[in-house]
């Protein structure tokens, strides 16, 4: 099995690696080592709607051409699956390293930022969240919670476990389904945790806002201030998006805590867990691997272990499945660029994915990302199919079949 | 001490520049200036190539015309030339152990940046080995016989050409093969590029000429378990697993297969990669050397019921070749050298999962194409798909576990051509459209492009790409065909090429057990895996272990045509220390001072080799200097300090610590 | 010699066939690294007198570096176990004489592990430098000077005593 390079700090980029700087580090001069084999471009599911898929960005790159690459919008295709990167035979950090300085950019020459994405990113910065909601409301959710969610800023004293909930689910109505079930799960488990509430922002990962560096860093500072006033052991999160920026690009701004992810850390416990799974749910589930959780952060079984552990799921496998995962589609900002996709006639990779789930027969589609939710649910509104299928978060199904 | 007087000590000291090699990195003239004001030293020169003969000849000189006693080379490594100084030390008249080398190459100069530093070190070193060489003693080398007898492990094509010639040069070889027949990985293959000559047609008559050879003993389904000893004198353990077939008796009639109880063969057949059947009692293919059959305890009834009705011991009749009670036997041979020819294993694509090898029926491995188109094959040399179908379209993938950063770095060097001769072949058997989809051709070597020309005026379609995904193609669900996704890098456009069949040219891996292996004969691995070659130029088929020598794959991925060549340097090298007769040895062994040994026996359980004991007598400790091999732990270990090591004393170590203490 | 220009010393002691080996295939491969360390060469590690260690150390080495095959790979079968008990009371031996530990280092190194050899000397390096200099023949005649010192005090007391009668 492949598993995916775990990024030693010394292998992303730097917080002022540019281009012009790229090539003078040891991950930029990995790159001179590309052997135009064409998998990255392969690949990518919008592969045959870039003019410079990564290879050619790569012999642009090395034949100082780069403007030309600017001036295309090949860059905002990109969804920021790490596929490429999960197959480069000559372990190029593509996703982590090269795409995102060339976004940034594309996006800065871009005449005009397709509308949604830059509201969204105005949102984030004015409000801490894309969906320019009240930061006072980011906590209301709680009150529907059926087990109490402690918040730091009220309990005052130190906690074992911080949870960091993250935008979508905090203020979607089937986001919120997902926290009601962490927070269910966590009483279940007699996890000593809370929440920071109203305090939280954006973690900046979500649609890569990276690439908006200027963005990213008032976030990160914002956070880590935060983070800073209260005391806890780990920060745990069931955001995919938000636990890689905590992995890979806080720590360059002082992040030193421990974290885990969800679904690891529930696959940590699930023998506690799996007493208390009683219910059994009857159906036939097919997990689709969210790209920040598999192929960036090389979880693959931990989801599929939990859903095995629910009495009456039965497994089964979508063609695409693991490091060869198919993307919803959401990441790199493309939550926000549905429209100016089908603008440019691309079809949507949540139905590509969505038709996969279909073909197994499965009931339910798991999931263990905040996005897919969304995209999945849509992409089943107007795909016809005959067998209703359902989307559900793996901590969803856990507690569905949780016996309070 | 017998420590000689510093006036007595004339030492030269010799730097080479190794072309720009050294010269280039470091402050040649400062190192001499430097060592030419230490105390011994009678002269210090710098050398251009210190190696050449002119090098040798200067330092022959200069022991006769100054007197030198004592000579330090600062050069290469050690490991490279000291026995060439050595050599032109003691032609000089001096004894060879009075000479010392300094490695300022690959210790110094090709490791540094700061050519300060590196002068700095050299300096340092030199001075280490000038305190040390003022103390070293006249030595002798022993001469230890060597065996006339060599064992070949692994009967490949490599091991078998290894030990046709060594058993034609008169010399007795034990061939001790795994598998219950020889032939390896070329007994698998339809024809051989790039001649398209049968791999059978060239390969049996060669596995038969080991079957004859009076002077081969040949011992297949057979081990090395242990080896111990030296160059010259390895004792050796074999052990042969049961075949439950008396191989003297068998006359490799066949007749107990028929008459298997099993009416039909059903079990996968090992020889075919699972592709076809056999029975329980079989021969994994006609031409086997030996030709003798084995049983299958897993399968056979008699093993698990002990109830069959044993047809197959009634075929057998008055030969009696079957023992059910046939057990695991071991053999001591003595040898004097070996050779190592074990060959390599294929890469197992279910590491690349996205290929979708065991997921999809219609993905081979090439190993398995080569049996599909065998005429010996199980589908009788019919490319025929799972599916009883024959193939209209073939994809070709290259470099499948090969240059790849999450598999092997290395490129497989055979997979180019050997995924050519298949589209061909593959073309001529069924008519298929072929697709060859690579990232590079390789075709180095004689006759290789010229087949590669042939092979695309054929109209093989090549595509320069790595194919990115597999999966089923969703125009034709139903009959596994399946869809290819890839860049055209060439033309720059994403391709979706469906196919019946998909081959994956899977890389050649060094073999699971390499290490087991490696650990038994003291070898060594490079980085890849495969066994490392003493020099990578100079000394290709020698290994880290004296006498212990390289063919084949097992070194490293090659074609049948170089594996050849590989195996016959191997066996003259082999040959060659057989024919002189003997090997020095360094004369690095331990030995005790009796009037300081308190006779408390603390390094009598240390010595790995039992070299030491009690003299009853005197009550000292006593080393056997035959069976020392200098490793020097009783020296380390001895509480009063009266055991010395010849090559590494105490004084002598202790001078060089100081020495490359004191910095320049 | 303190701070400023200093260069951490280290003395490795290779055994000939695998981390020697080593050392010499991180040459033939070009890496590059630091050029602090001074091999001397051992036919097996187990050779190593821990003598020679607290020598080295005596004589100004700032670090030593034991370098010898992996755990079941000595070419005389089980040296570098021996060499591995030596090395855990060297290390107490050394604390105890209140000398950091890091100093010592053991390293099992394979005839292919060039690349090790550059990533222990890189990294040893750079402990020794946080360490700083041990410099024991400086201290060594620090020590014969405050002795000398309280000699001479010694005399003078005696001097300045007035003798019995
Ligand atoms: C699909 C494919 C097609 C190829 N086609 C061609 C071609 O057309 N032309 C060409 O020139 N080359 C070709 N090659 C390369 C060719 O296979 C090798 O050059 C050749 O087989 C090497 O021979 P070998 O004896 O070194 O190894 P092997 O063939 O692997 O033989 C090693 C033998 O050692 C035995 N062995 C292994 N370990 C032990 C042990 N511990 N004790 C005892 N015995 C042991 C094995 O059972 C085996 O019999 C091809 C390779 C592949 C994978
Ligand atoms: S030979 Fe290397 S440690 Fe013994």
């Amino acid at each position: 099995m492949i598993a995916t390079i775990e990024p030693e700090l010394a292998t992303v980029c730097q917080r002022d690696t540019t281009l012009e700087t790229l090539l003078q580090q040891p991950e930029g001069r990995r790159i001179l080592s590309c052997i135009q084999c064409g998998i990255c471009a392969g690949t990518c599911p919008y592969g045959e709607y870039m003019d410079f898929p990564p290879r050619r960005i790569i012999s642009m790159l090395r034949r100082g051409l780069m403007e030309e690459v600017f001036q295309s919008d090949s860059m905002l295709r990109c969804v920021a699956c790490y596929a490429c990167m999960t197959k480069c035979p000559r372990g190029i950090r593509l996703s982590d390293v090269l795409l995102p300085l060339v976004k940034e950019q594309t996006l800065q020459r871009a005449p005009e930022m397709p509308a949604e994405l830059q509201r969204s990113l105005q949102n984030t910065l004015r409000y801490g969240n894309p969906m320019g909601e009240s930061s006072r409301k980011r906590a209301n959710w709680v009150t529907t919670s059926p087990v109490p969610v402690p918040i730091l800023a009220e309990i005052r004293r130190p906690v074992d476990v911080l949870w960091f909930v993250e935008c979508y689910t905090s203020y979607y109505p089937r986001g919120q389904d997902n926290s009601r079930a962490v927070a269910r799960l966590f009483n279940a488990l007699g996890i000593d945790f809370a929440i920071l509430g109203n305090e939280e922002k954006c973690a900046g990962d979500c649609g890569q806002l990276t690439w908006e560096s200027g963005l990213f860093e008032t976030l990160t500072d914002y956070n880590m201030e935060i983070l800073r006033k209260y005391k806890f052991n780990r920060l745990v999160t069931g955001d995919t998006h938000a636990y890689n920026a905590f992995r890979i690009r806080y720590p360059m701004y002082g992040f030193n805590y421990e974290l885990e992810h969800t679904t690891p850390f529930l696959t940590r416990h699930v023998e506690q867990l799996k007493p208390r799974l009683k219910k059994p749910l009857n159906v036939t589930v097919t997990y689709h691997d969210a790209c920040c959780l598999g192929r960036r952060a090389g979880f693959y079984e931990e989801g599929r272990t939990l859903l095995r552990a629910i009495p009456g799921v039965k497994l089964v496998e979508m063609v695409h499945n693991r490091m060869n995962s198919l993307c919803c589609g959401g990441g790199g900002g493309g939550m926000w660029l549905d429209t100016y996709f089908k603008q440019k006639g691309m079809d949507r990779l949540s139905e590509r994915r969505i038709k996969e789930a279909l073909a197994t027969g499965a009931d339910v589609l798991a999931i263990s990302c905040p996005y897919e939710v969304y995209r999945f649910e849509d992409a089943l509104k107007t795909l016809p199919h005959a067998r209703p299928m359902r989307v559900r978060d793996v901590v969803e199904l856990l507690a569905e079949s949780l016996e309070d | 001490m017998r420590t000689p007087r510093p006036d007595q000590v004339r030492i030269g000291f010799y730097i080479c520049h190794c072309g720009t090699n050294i010269a280039g990195a470091l402050d040649v003239g400062e190192v001499v200036n430097h060592v030419a004001g230490l105390p011994g030293v009678a002269l210090a020169r710098d050398y251009k190539y210190l190696c050449s003969d002119p090098g040798q000849e200067l330092i022959q000189h200069d022991i006769r015309d100054h007197g030198l006693n004592r000579i330090v080379v600062a050069a290469c490594s050690p490991l490279m030339h000291e026995r060439t100084f050595r050599r032109a030390v003691e032609e000089a008249g001096l004894n060879p152990f009075y000479c010392h080398m300094v490695n300022i190459r690959e210790h110094d100069a090709w490791v540094h940046t700061d050519r300060q530093e590196a002068t700095a070190k050299a300096k340092a070193l030199a001075t280490g080995a000038v305190r040390r060489v003022a103390l070293h003693k006249p030595l002798e080398t022993k001469k230890v016989p060597i065996h006339g007898e060599v064992l070949v492990v692994g009967g490949g094509i490599a091991g078998i050409h290894a030990a046709l010639i060594l058993a034609d040069a008169g010399k007795r070889v034990y061939l001790v093969e795994r598998e219950p027949t020889i032939g390896g990985h070329m007994a698998r293959f339809d024809k051989t590029f790039p001649t398209l000559d049968c791999a059978a047609c060239i390969l049996t008559p060669k596995m038969s000429a080991v079957g004859a050879h009076p002077n081969i003993t040949l011992w297949t389904y057979s081990e090395v378990t242990q080896v111990e000893g030296y160059v010259g004198n390895f004792n050796v353990t074999v052990t042969r697993k049961p075949r439950y077939v008396i191989e003297d008796a068998c006359t490799g009639c066949l007749q107990c297969i028929e008459a298997c109880i099993y009416h039909d063969a059903r079990f996968p057949d090992e020889f075919n990669l699972g592709l076809g059947k056999r029975k329980p009692i079989h021969l994994p293919f006609p031409q086997a050397t030996p030709p003798v059959v084995l049983i299958d305890p897993g399968t056979c009834i008699e093993f698990k019921t002990g109830k069959c009705k044993k047809t197959c011991v009634e075929a057998c009749a008055d030969r009696r070749a079957i023992d059910f009670q046939q057990r695991e036997e071991t053999r001591q041979i003595q040898v004097g050298t070996i050779i190592i020819a074990t060959g390599f294993q294929t890469f197992d694509p279910r590491r690349i999962p996205y290929y979708g090898y065991g997921v999809f029926p219609t993905v081979y491995t090439a190993l398995e194409v080569e049996r599909l188109l065998n005429a010996a094959g199980p589908t009788g040399g019919e490319v025929i798909l799972r599916n009883g179908k024959p193939p209209q379209r073939v994809g070709i993938v290259h470099c499948v576990g090969s240059r790849d950063e999450n598999t092997n770095r290395y490129c497989s060097r055979v997979c180019c051509l050997y995924s050519l001769k298949l589209a061909h072949l593959i073309k001529e058997h069924t008519g298929a459209e072929v697709y060859n989809f690579y990232i590079d051709i390789r075709t180095p070597g004689k006759g290789m492009e010229e087949f590669y020309n042939r092979v695309a005026e054929e109209g093989m379609h090549l595509v320069r790409g790595k194919v990115a995904d597999v999966y089923p193609d969703p125009a034709d669900p139903a009959n596994g065909r399946l869809m290819l996704q890839v860049e055209d890098t060439l033309m720059g456009r994403i391709l979706k090429v469906p196919v019946d069949m998909l081959v994956l040219s899977v890389g050649l891996e060094p073999r699971a057990d390499t290490q087991e292996v490696r650990r038994k004969f003291n070898l060594c691995c490079g980085p890849e895996g495969f066994f490392l070659e003493r020099h990578p130029k100079l000394a290709p088929v020698s290994s880290y272990a004296e006498g212990v020598f390289l063919a084949g794959c097992c070194q490293g991925p090659k074609d049948i045509p170089d594996t050849v060549a590989q195996a016959g340097a191997a066996a003259a090298q082999a040959l060659a220390l057989i024919v002189r007769g003997y090997t020095e040895q360094e004369p690095n062994t331990a030995y005790v001072r009796e009037e300081d040994c308190s006779g408390c026996k603390s390094c009598i359980p240390l010595c790995p080799y039992t070299a030491i004991s009690l003299a009853a007598d005197k009550q000292k400790a006593f080393i056997n200097e035959a069976l020392c091999k200098g490793c020097g732990v009783c020296v380390a270990a001895c509480p009063s300090g009266s055991i010395g090591q010849n090559l590494f004393e105490d004084e002598q170590l202790l001078s060089e610590v100081e020495g490359v203490l004191t910095y320049a | 010699m303190r701070e400023g220009n200093w260069r951490p010393r280290i003395v490795a002691f290779f055994c000939n066939w695998c981390t020697y080996t080593a050392a010499d295939l991180a040459g033939v491969s070009r890496l590059k690294y630091a050029p602090n360390a001074r091999v001397i060469r051992l036919m097996c590690s187990g050779r190593l007198d821990p003598q020679l260690v607290l020598a080295a150390f005596a004589r100004g080495a700032d670090g030593v570096l034991i370098g010898g095959c992996h755990p079941g790979d000595c070419h005389y079968l089980e040296g570098n176990y021996k060499t591995l008990r030596r090395f855990r009371l060297l290390r107490r031996l050394l604390r105890d004489l209140g000398i950091e530990e890091e100093r010592l280092r053991l390293e099992w190194v394979s005839a292919a592990e060039g690349e090790k050899i550059r990533q222990v000397v890189t990294d040893m390096v750079e402990t020794l430098r946080a360490l700083g200099p041990l410099d024991l023949p400086g201290q060594f005649r620090q020590w014969d000077q405050e002795v000398e010192t309280l000699k001479a005090q010694v005399v003078e007391a005696e001097r300045l005593t007035p003798q019995p009668a």
